[in-house]
């Protein structure tokens, strides 16, 4: 019961005397977690959207649409019959009628095309309603791709071509691929709202669904004779879609995203890992003297290794509580290019295992980061411990020599940042785990410009286009690993300041001015900045075409890439400038008094 | 006003330190005056926590006072802004700690350059200086050795001779023995001897009766004060042999 | 055979231009003990051993301490023939001398440190109120860092190895005892003065 006093009394008391190293690695931990929610929460998106879907609205393998022949006689029913009875073909759904139309709502101005249905379910291409219900005179279905982009819910007001309609419900289907991936969108009414939405110079166009006796075979229809049959049919601008160009079309979105994410998480992965390893390795070095005081007045090297764990494991579990919490409300908008298909809910639920996982995941991590400083703490001898507060900085002759011909905060700076070597390199990557990604974006961000740049000359639209899409996750992605990087660059600059401490009082000591010294540990970190821009940028291209992009489409401006180098330094140099001028602003007394 | 002499090196005008508020305050440094000819050696003594190392901070600017005023060669330190001060004290002031205060990783010679590599000197002008500095305090030989390669009474006058890199106008040292044994202490004592008759100003606060009597002056401090000072040159003592026990 | 009341009137016999004469004579007859030797060859060791403090013991006071021995019969005197030198006699020990020298070596008395004195009169100046003794301490401080100053000068003065040296680092280290016990009064009337 003592021991547990004692433990808990050392825990907290270490948490609190470095209130901002504890803070630092409990949003560390908190990144890591939402990153983990977040993957996780993705991978319960169901496997086979497409498939399921197609089962469930019954699609179609092959899809029509056109006018038909101007020389047919009768319904256009009766024009497409001939379709029903071609080789190869097993049911027919329609023909149903289409009007071309603009949707408009308040802030809302999208094309669409509205297809006439009636009540009765039909063999092929039954869309199944999601919300609300069918269509009946004056109310209108929305494909749920569509609805989700223009945030149209049941019960809210629209016009099609003018008139006014009321959203009665939203639906899922797979006779094309969802909005945005293609456009116009996908709008369900009445055969009658159908019939009044057309006009002379935009008539009524038709659409018949087929099913194949063999799926497979949808491709290889087109060149049998049923396209004989077909062309006698209909005429005018028939447009046809097989299934699998349907379902290829969907996955576009969904691949694209999901490769982003994947490759995103991995980033972000490594990047945690890092930033736990500089955050803990740091804390340790702090804790050589405690530890030796530890074991002067008689702690066994087990109560001293438990001391350690438990204080990191506090706020592991702290830190994946919180990333729990962060990532469940998050998951929402990084799922959304899901939401036109079945099984892609809007907000995936976080099981009771993947909450265990998370926090698992980030005990391990803590664990692991800390096992084999508190176990090297452990061992040091007592009186090591107690001599030398940290591991001795290590002498690099040829630095030392160089640095000696460099002006002074070069001077100061190259020394300071060769003491923990290890930690330079951990800084280093995580800067450059940024840049790559933010290197990806500023490309991805530039395709998609360029993309809709010519696409508004041809006047079509494409406002919430995939690129759109991809380029919001990107984004994100990249805000984040920019913030886990910021807090290493901010948390490396504190150890170097702490490490630093005597030999800056000294340099001040000695003469040296407060500027030369917070400029000296700046340039500490700028130079691992400056390298990781270096390796940050060709990386972010290879990232790119990697992800399925192509940097030689893109055509990423150079200077806007150049421009990389001195945004890192810069945003370097202004994280790191508070920690570094308080390190300067330290009573020189004080420092050496402590000794 | 008063009016400074010519020779007068440091001049503090009632400096007072405090910290701390309330029922915490600490009077570390009251009301102290003391002016230092060139070429002095004041030592300063008192008891433990009686603020020497206070007033010896106050004195190099590491510190600034509650109140008063510290002139080093005419200019004004406590009124000045840090980075001035730091120009000052890299042009006119030497340190020497008790706890030596080297940098781990860098060479004696290192350690001994780098006062002159902060000034702006050129690296080989600052290296010939350090070289002679190490030679005349006796390390020529240890001139490549991290200071953990050396012992206590080495790195001591490692320290000396890096405080001395930039001909400073005054030295300051608090408690430069006060880590060292009796031989080492010997060792230092004759280096502040020769520092002495080369007329370097020299401040020293010392707990080591030898080292407070090569000076030319003692100062008694208690409770942040100054209450006795004695001056130790041109002193008569009884004769050696006297003291040695061979008289009556 | 000498008897031990000798000793103490070798003790009162006055003591010759400021040294300490009882310890010149048990020096001289030790310095006999091994080889007869003539008084110039007496004086050059004793000059060596003190180094700057043997500046005022000369020829003379040697042999003044030789004929006081001799008188005594705990040396005697041969005179041998010696080409060219003034000085022809030779000393060496008694029997007598011989018991002296080593009653000397085994006398483990020490020349006393002389705290008493002082220490009563700081007693009895607090008490009298006439002085603040704290006061008297700094003085006193003063007076013996004096002291020490010079005796240190001279020490850092000699030679590596030389066995002067030794004798003006034992002055030395006294000293610092001193100023010590100093600091610890110090601190007990700065303490009693409240
Ligand atoms: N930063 C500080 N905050 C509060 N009090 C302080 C501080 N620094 C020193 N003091 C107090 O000021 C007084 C003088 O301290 P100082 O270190 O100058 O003593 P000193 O004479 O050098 O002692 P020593 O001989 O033990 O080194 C002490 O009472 C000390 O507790
Ligand atoms: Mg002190």
């Amino acid at each position: 019961m003592g021991r547990l006093l004692l433990i808990y009394r050392l825990v907290v008391g270490d948490i609190k005397r470095r209130p901002v190293q504890s803070a630092l690695l409990a949003v560390v931990i908190v990144i890591t977690a939402t990153t983990l929610t977040l993957g996780l929460g993705l991978r319960n998106v169901a496997q086979k959207p497409f498939a399921h879907t197609r089962a469930a609205t019954r699609g179609p393998d092959i899809v029509i649409q056109g006018q038909p022949n101007r020389g047919a006689r009768g319904t256009p029913a009766r024009a497409f019959r001939p379709l029903a009875h071609a080789t190869g073909v097993a049911a027919i759904g329609g023909p149903f009628p289409l009007a071309f139309a603009r949707l408009t709502a308040p802030g809302i101005d999208v094309p669409v095309n509205a297809e006439g249905r009636t009540s009765t379910p039909t063999a092929v291409n039954q869309p199944l309603v999601t919300a609300g219900r069918w269509v009946r005179p004056g109310g209108v279905v929305i494909e749920q791709g569509l609805a989700g982009a223009l945030g149209l819910h049941v019960g809210d007001r629209i016009r099609l071509r003018g008139r006014a309609f009321r959203v009665v419900g939203i639906a899922l289907q797979t006779e094309q691929a969802f909005y945005p991936a293609c456009t116009p969108g996908l709008v369900w009414v009445t055969p009658g709202d159908a019939g009044r939405l057309a006009t002379p110079s935009d008539p009524l166009g038709y659409e018949v669904d087929v099913k194949l006796r063999h799926p497979s075979a949808a491709r290889a229809f087109w060149s049998t004779a049923a396209a004989n049959a077909f062309s006698k049919a209909a005429s005018g601008s028939t447009i046809s879609q097989s299934w699998e160009a349907i379902k290829s079309e969907d996955y576009r979105v969904v691949t694209i995203d999901q490769k982003a994410l994947l490759i995103g998480s991995w980033l972000l992965a490594l990047l945690a890992i890092a930033s736990v390893a500089i955050v803990v390795g740091g804390r340790m070095t702090e804790q050589t003297r405690r530890v030796g005081l530890l074991k002067a007045v008689g702690a066994t090297p087990r109560l001293v290794a438990v001391v350690l764990l438990a204080q990191n494991l506090l706020l592991a579990l702290a830190g994946a509580a919180a990333g729990l919490l962060v990532g469940w409300l998050l998951v929402p908008s990084f799922s959304d290019p899901g939401r036109g298909l079945l099984g892609t809910p809007p907000s995936p639920t976080l099981t009771l295992v993947s909450m265990v996982e998370v926090i698992c995941a980030a005990m391990v991590m803590a664990v692991a980061a800390t096992l084999i400083p508190a176990a090297r703490a452990a061992r040091t001898s007592t009186i090591r411990a107690l001599n030398d507060p940290a591991r001795p900085p290590k002498r690099r002759p040829r630095l030392i020599a160089i640095s000696s011909r460099l002006p002074v905060p070069l001077l100061l700076g190259l020394r300071l940042g060769s003491h923990r070597p290890r930690r330079t390199v951990l800084t280093t990557a995580s800067l450059a785990i940024a840049v790559t990604m933010i290197v990806a974006a500023v490309t991805l961000q530039h395709e998609v410009d360029l993309k809709e740049q010519t696409s508004s000359q041809s006047g079509l639209f494409i406002s919430s286009s995939i690129g759109g899409r991809v380029t919001h996750l990107v984004w994100t992605l990249g805000a984040v690993l920019v913030v886990l990087a910021g807090v290493n660059a901010i948390f490396t600059m504190w150890t170097t300041v702490i490490d630093g401490e005597r030999p800056t009082a000294l340099a001040r000591v000695l003469g040296a001015t407060p500027r030369q010294v917070s400029a000296g540990l700046t340039a500490a970190q700028l130079l691992p900045g400056l390298v990781a821009a270096c390796i940050g940028i060709p990386a972010g291209l290879g990232l790119y075409e990697l992800a399925g992009g192509h940097v030689a489409t893109a055509k990423p401006p150079i200077m806007l890439l150049l421009a990389m180098v001195p945004c890192t330094l810069i945003a370097v140099a202004v994280l790191t400038y508070f920690p570094a001028r308080a390190g300067a602003r330290r009573s020189v007394a004080d420092v050496l008094r402590s000794e | 006003m008063t009016v400074e002499s010519e020779t007068s090196v440091l001049s503090a005008q009632g400096l007072c330190k405090e910290y701390g508020k309330g029922a915490a305050l600490v009077r570390a440094v009251q009301a102290v005056t003391l002016e230092v000819e060139r070429g002095e050696l004041v030592a300063v003594v008192g008891p433990s926590g009686c603020g020497k190392s206070t007033l010896l901070h106050l004195l190099g600017g590491l510190e600034r006072p509650t109140a008063g005023s510290v002139r080093l060669g005419g200019s004004a330190l406590e009124r000045m802004p840090e980075a001035q001060q730091a120009r000052i004290r890299r042009r006119d002031l030497g340190f020497v700690f008790q706890a030596f205060h080297l940098v781990d990783e860098l060479t004696a010679l290192e350690n001994v350059e780098l006062p002159a590599l902060l000034a702006g000197a050129s690296p080989r002008g600052a290296r010939a200086r350090a070289s002679e500095l190490l030679a005349q305090v006796g390390l020529a030989d240890r001139a490549s050795h991290l200071p953990s390669a050396l012992s206590g009474g080495q790195q001591q006058r490692v320290a000396i001779a890096r405080a001395l890199a930039n001909e400073p106008l005054l030295v300051l040292a608090d408690e430069p023995t006060g880590n060292l044994d009796s031989s080492a202490t010997t060792e230092l004592l004759r280096l502040f001897e020769q520092l002495h008759a080369r007329g370097q100003t020299v401040v020293v606060v010392t707990h080591d009766e030898r080292i407070a009597a090569t000076a030319d002056r003692l100062i008694s401090m208690r409770d942040g004060a100054f209450v006795d000072e004695t001056k130790l040159a041109g002193g008569t003592a009884r004769p050696l042999s006297a003291m040695a026990g061979l008289e009556a | 055979m000498v008897p031990l009341g000798q000793v103490v009137q070798l003790e009162k016999i006055e003591p010759l231009q400021g040294y300490k004469l009882r310890i010149v004579q048990e020096v001289v007859l030790a310095l006999l003990a091994k080889q007869a030797s003539h008084g110039y060859q007496l004086q050059a060791r004793l000059a060596l051993a003190l180094g700057p403090l043997g500046g005022a013991l000369n020829a003379g006071h040697i042999y003044v301490t030789l004929g006081r021995l001799e008188k005594a019969d705990l040396v005697r005197a041969r005179r041998v023939d010696q080409a060219g030198r003034p000085d022809r006699k030779v000393y060496e020990l008694t029997a007598a001398g011989r018991e002296r020298v080593h009653e000397w070596l085994s006398d483990t008395s020490w020349p006393k440190p002389a705290p008493a004195e002082f220490h009563l009169k700081l007693v009895a100046a607090a008490a009298a109120g006439l002085a603040d003794p704290v006061r008297l301490i700094d003085k006193q401080r003063g007076e013996l860092l004096v002291g020490l100053r010079e005796a240190q000068r001279a020490a850092l003065a000699e030679p590596a190895g030389s066995v002067a040296g030794l004798l003006l680092e034992g002055v030395v280290l006294r000293l610092q005892a001193d100023l010590r016990w100093l600091e610890e009064c110090a601190r007990y009337w700065n303490a009693a003065k409240g």
